[in-house]
């Protein structure tokens, strides 16, 4: 009994793999996929230009704050990009019609897409990182362990609104996925200010109770990305310590956990038509 | 194993699409006003044996592609019993042995043909030698060998018709379930679908397929099921189907207009235009009475000819009558 089961396992495994190679293959024969890595280049080299502009001492500081922000800026804009278009275009083009009636679960469907894009946006991160790391390296700033850690940290996030996107794309279309998931990141940016707002003596939600469960359930469900920052840290010299990716990491699992069973239990029940 | 005969049984399968016609503003499909209830399946019941080349048969609209479709575990049903193999059609084991090419097939228009159906196969768990194996042997069989290269994007309607076959034979599927196959393909690929079909027949495997235009490819159905508006109208072998009960006369006429005979003749014959002349199909017994009223209502008569009722004229008696089924389910 349990050898089957493990063997299950290890088919599914195989099914999302070739589902999510499938996707890979998509995102990267895409040209606007392609057209977003280049413009996201351009940003990072635009950097360059930045740092020699600033003043005396602080070229330094803006390669990082801008590299930071243009990897996490287009890791995020790619995430929700893909999110809302792949598995819709899926359904809309028909393809679907020749994977749901293959030996699959629908699960292993939404799994292999996440993980499809979770590979885009690892190479899509991986090949930024490298050339940001590579212009830092070449005007001589620091290229810290600490940079490396901020690196992932970002990847976490963008791994997290991937799920967000993917959710909201099992039952919107393109746009909508795209505002909604788009809603979600700046909310989640921006959702430790509201957690002040309900504790502070005054202000908004003191002028106004009649929104404060609203602001209550903005902070209990909408993640709060800027667990993710370790842009400031980098800046400041102070060392991210291992237990903290571990339980940013933990952070980002549990959401994307949910994420992806909403997402199934909302693609099990679809027809498609 | 005990594996009962029948490859696919229904019963009662019925499937009622609901909603609201929507108004699509920006991205927002608003639903407005009116509801909307379409009965596409309207409890069916169809059984295809092991070994049948099962053609489901029916004008546009009339609920094929809804029920293959509720087969393949692509739309649920809203009431019915599905087997297939005896077992739960969404079951991965069943599905392992089955093949199906879907209505209108889309595919991946970044892949190229080996590429898909790599996938495919990667999908079916299929061994890497066995997939690449079975490509070579099935690219040439749909007459694609030529064509490896080429992105799927850059496919006409027949060539993407003839890689979802591919698709469909890549598992070697015991059960075989092509929607409007026809669809795309020129008369020789007809020839050639054909030939592959009766090939698949002949490996012991069972072929369903549904169409909705007629031609020489229902003939090699062992077992026909006409269905119109969501109900069956007509199954049995064609020898059933195309009996001798159903001998017509058809009389050529000229000289009246289409109006006065298809008025004179609303109840009793079909009339068609062919040219300056009129076609009257009528049944055997009223030959004698067509014939003298044409000639009081002062029309030649061109010819008359004792026909057999083709399975085209069955298909639009079929969908015409709203009367109980005609034929019977062989037990
Ligand atoms: N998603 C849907 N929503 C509403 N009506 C539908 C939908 N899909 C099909 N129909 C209707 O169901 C009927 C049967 O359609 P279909 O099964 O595609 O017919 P066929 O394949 O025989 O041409 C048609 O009247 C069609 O308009
Ligand atoms: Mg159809």
């Amino acid at each position: 009994m349990k050898r089957r089961r493990s063997g299950a396992w290890r088919f599914t495994a195989l099914r999302v793999a070739a589902l999510a190679g499938n996707t890979f293959k998509e995102a990267v024969r895409n040209r606007a996929f392609i057209g977003l890595m280049f413009l996201a280049g351009a940003f990072l080299a635009f950097s360059l230009v930045l740092s020699s502009l600033a003043v005396t001492g602080q070229g330094n500081r803006v390669l990082l704050d801008f590299g930071f922000f243009s990897i996490s800026l287009f890791g995020v804009l790619i995430a929700i990009v893909m999110g809302a278009i792949l598995l819709h275009k899926e359904i809309d083009k028909k393809t679907i019609f020749t994977i749901i009636p293959k030996p699959v679960h629908r699960f292993e469907v939404v799994l292999g897409k996440y993980f499809g894009m979770l590979a885009i946006l690892i190479v899509e991160v991986g090949v930024l990182s490298v050339l940001w790391l590579g212009l830092l390296w070449l005007k001589g700033a620091p290229v810290t362990p600490e940079i490396g850690k901020a690196l992932l940290l970002i990847f976490l996030e963008i791994v997290l609104i991937t799920a967000v996107a993917l959710m909201f794309s099992s039952f919107s279309r393109p746009v909508l996925t795209g505002i909604l998931a788009t809603g979600v990141f700046i909310v989640g940016r921006v959702v430790y200010l509201v957690g002040e707002m309900l504790t502070a003596r005054g202000g908004l939600f003191v002028d106004h109770p009649g929104l404060r469960p609203f602001g209550e359930a903005v902070v209990r469900v909408v993640p709060d990305l800027r667990v993710f920052d370790g842009s400031q840290e980098v800046l400041l010299e102070i060392p991210i310590r291992g237990s903290y990716l571990v339980s940013a990491t933990g952070y980002c699992m549990s959401y994307v956990l949910v994420l992806l069973a909403l997402s199934v239990l909302l693609f099990q029940r679809r027809d498609f038509t | 194993m005990g594996e009962v005969d029948a490859v696919i049984e229904v019963e009662g399968l019925r499937k009622v699409f609901r909603g609201f016609k929507s108004l699509k503003v920006g991205p927002l499909p608003i639903p407005w006003g009116q509801r909307l209830r379409v009965e596409a399946v309207a409890g069916i019941d169809l059984t295809v044996r092991r070994g049948e080349i099962y053609g489901f048969l029916g004008p546009n609209g009339a609920g094929k592609t809804t029920t293959i479709k509720m087969l393949m575990g692509l739309i649920r049903p809203s009431a019915g019993v599905m087997r297939i193999f005896g077992g739960a059609p969404d079951e991965i084991e069943t599905r392992a042995r089955i093949g199906y090419l879907p209505e209108q097939p889309y595919f991946y228009d970044y892949l190229r043909p080996r590429e898909i159906l790599d996938f495919f196969g990667k999908l079916f768990l299929m061994p890497r030698a066995a997939r690449e194996a079975r490509i070579d042997e099935l690219l040439p069989l749909v007459g694609l060998e030529d064509s490896q290269n080429k992105k799927l994007r850059e496919f006409s309607k027949g060539m993407l018709q003839r890689i979802g076959i591919a698709g469909a034979l890549l598992n070697e599927p015991d059960l075989v379930v092509l929607d409007e196959p026809l669809s795309g393909l020129d008369p020789i690929g007809r020839k050639e679908l054909r030939d592959i079909i009766v090939a698949q027949r002949d490996l012991g495997r069972t072929v369903f397929f549904s169409s909705h235009i007629l031609s020489d490819i229902e003939m090699i159905c062992d077992k026909v099921a006409i269905i119109d508006h969501g109900v069956i109208r007509a199954v049995g072998t064609l020898a059933e189907l195309l009996d001798s009960e159903h001998l017509e006369v058809e009389i050529i006429v000229r000289g009246v207009s289409q109006e006065i005979l298809r008025d004179r003749f609303a109840s009793v014959a079909r009339v068609e235009r062919i040219g300056e002349y009129s076609r009257l199909i009528v049944g055997e017994g009223q030959s004698n009475d067509a014939l003298r009223v044409i000639l009081e209502l002062g029309g030649h008569v061109e010819g008359v000819v004792r026909r057999r009722e083709s399975l085209e004229d069955l298909f639009v008696r079929s969908a015409e009558r709203r009367g109980p089924a005609v034929g019977e389910e062989g037990a």
